[in-house]
């Protein structure tokens, strides 16, 4: 009885604080879940949480004689926030898809704008990529990917230089993948 | 990974194959030997780990005590300062690989469809 | 003293913290193989390896003191010797294609295995960002589980476990478009 009437004031509870925190948050942050019941089942979880304060902070731990480190200070110049989660799983679906449709929720227009839909029906993967622009200027990005074993939301706050970030790629260890069209790098090698 | 995964790696033929072609290898002729010439050249042997010489004196132990406090606890709050710093670090980069992580995955599935329409977006 | 023989004394370190040079050479010559190795693989050059792990064993040498047991020494090399490649890679240009003369000869043993898939897996290995190409090292040519890669290259586990991930998944790629192509 004590458990039923517990449960049955959570949800709403929940929706509320939800809507509050949602109202409060400055544009681009999205209210993101600590997923713990998903983390509990993961095999890897990456929960990551910097605010304007650890960004500073890391900031200044970044080499700028290090490439990589070079790269991250450059990119995060002028953002308020990074926010990860991400969960591996042992079998394919494990993680409840509503969980992850109430984050989708949260990225609406006026203030969101999808800026890439990539579905593969082959390898059951979707990617959306949202961006939130204030006065036609990106305040955020929003990248939400849910793969058969693999779910991964990625939130960053903050005026996102949308070719700093293409930069990345081939940055953090991920090998650059020759794009047809994109005029193919001299140092792309094998093709 | 779970165990379970990692064992089904194991068996992959590539992985064997990886194995097998990555065999360690011997290094030329004389490599320890040309070593052992440049050890030659040094000027002094291995250092040895050193003890710190005791701290002696009866003079200003009082004064000498607080100020090893106070150099202490700053240093304290200066290595945790520095492993706070680290870790943000860490925490930073690792967020940006798993963004490159998923910026790739998208150029891999657009890129993997012929000419699929994308949504067109207002621009931000 | 045969060379496994040799290796196998437990106190050889003892004896080249002791000073005595003729157990420092001893422990060069039982963990060269595997540093020369790393190295090789990672720079893609004889001569530039060579190079490489003689600075490491003289590093070692200067630094022998900090060294603790076995293991750690172990550790050690690895870790200086990748650490060390890495940085020379970043360095210098990326994908820069060794000269044929510099590259790795094959072995002068009887190959057990496919020596040309070999040598087209260390050459696909070679296109692996230098970071990524440590990982998959450490992984099948030293055998170490992901924690103890993460330990030796100061990375997250996960981000060993992303390489290990990624790397296969562009070598069995890039693979099957050679075997597509030879057929």
């Amino acid at each position: 009885m004590k458990t039923f009437s517990r449960r049955w004031l959570i949800a709403p509870l929940a929706a509320l604080l939800t809507s509050v925190a949602l109202a409060a948050a400055p544009p681009g942050l999205l209210v993101l879940p600590e997923f713990d019941a998903l983390a509990k089942k993961a095999t890897e979880s990456v929960n990551i949480s910097l605010d304007p304060a650890l960004l500073g902070l890391a900031a200044g731990f970044l080499d700028s004689s290090d490439p990589q480190d070079a790269s991250a200070k450059q990119l995060i110049t002028g953002l308020k926030g990074i926010y990860v989660r991400s969960y591996t799983f042992d079998a394919d679906f494990a993680y409840p898809a509503a969980q992850v449709d109430a984050v989708r929720a949260q990225l609406a227009p006026p203030a969101w704008q999808r800026l890439v839909q990539a579905n593969s029906s082959k390898d059951h993967t979707h990617v959306d990529i949202y961006v939130c622009a204030d006065h036609g200027v990106a305040q955020g990005l929003a990248i939400i990917a849910s793969e058969p074993r693999e779910f991964t939301i990625v939130n960053i706050v903050g005026a996102i230089d949308l070719a700093k970030l293409h930069q990345l790629e081939g940055k953090f260890g991920i090998p650059k993948i020759s794009v047809p069209d994109s005029g193919g790098g001299k140092d792309d090698k094998g093709k | 990974m779970s165990d379970d995964r990692h064992d089904d790696m194991e068996i992959d033929p590539l992985e064997r194959q990886l194995r097998a072609a990555l065999k360690p290898r011997d290094p030329p002729e004389g490599f320890a030997a040309g070593v052992m010439a440049r050890i030659a050249a040094e000027p002094a042997g291995p250092r040895r780990a050193r003890h710190s010489p005791a701290v002696a004196g009866w003079v200003g132990f009082g004064l000498a005590a607080s100020v090893v406090l106070s150099v202490l606890l700053a240093h304290q709050w200066q290595v945790r300062r520095i492993e706070q710093g680290r870790e943000a670090r860490r925490q930073l980069l690792e967020a940006l690989r798993v963004t490159d992580e998923k910026l790739d995955l998208t150029y891999r599935v657009v890129n993997a469809q012929p000419r699929a329409a994308l949504p067109q977006h207002s621009g931000a | 003293m045969s060379g496994d023989e040799e290796c196998t004394r437990g106190d050889l370190l003892t004896r080249a913290l002791g000073g005595e040079r003729a157990a420092f050479a001893a422990l060069v010559r039982c963990h060269q193989r595997a540093v020369y190795s790393l190295a090789l693989r990672m720079l893609s050059d004889r001569h530039a390896a060579e190079d490489l792990a003689q600075d490491v064993f003289l590093q070692l040498y200067r630094n022998l003191a900090t060294v603790s047991s076995e293991s750690h020494l172990t550790f050690w090399l690895r870790k200086v010797t990748l650490h060390r490649a890495i940085d020379r890679l970043r360095r210098e240009p990326r994908y820069e294609v060794a000269a044929l003369a510099d590259a790795e000869l094959p072995a002068s043993e009887a190959p057990a295995g496919d020596p040309i898939l070999d040598r087209r897996l260390r050459q696909l290995l070679d296109e692996l960002p230098p970071a990524a190409r440590a990982v998959v090292l450490l992984r099948y040519q030293e055998d170490l589980d992901p924690a103890d890669i993460a330990r030796t290259l100061r990375m997250p586990v996960n981000t060993v476990k992303s390489h290990l991930k990624r790397s296969l998944a562009q070598l069995r790629e890039r693979i099957t478009s050679t075997a597509w192509a030879l057929t």
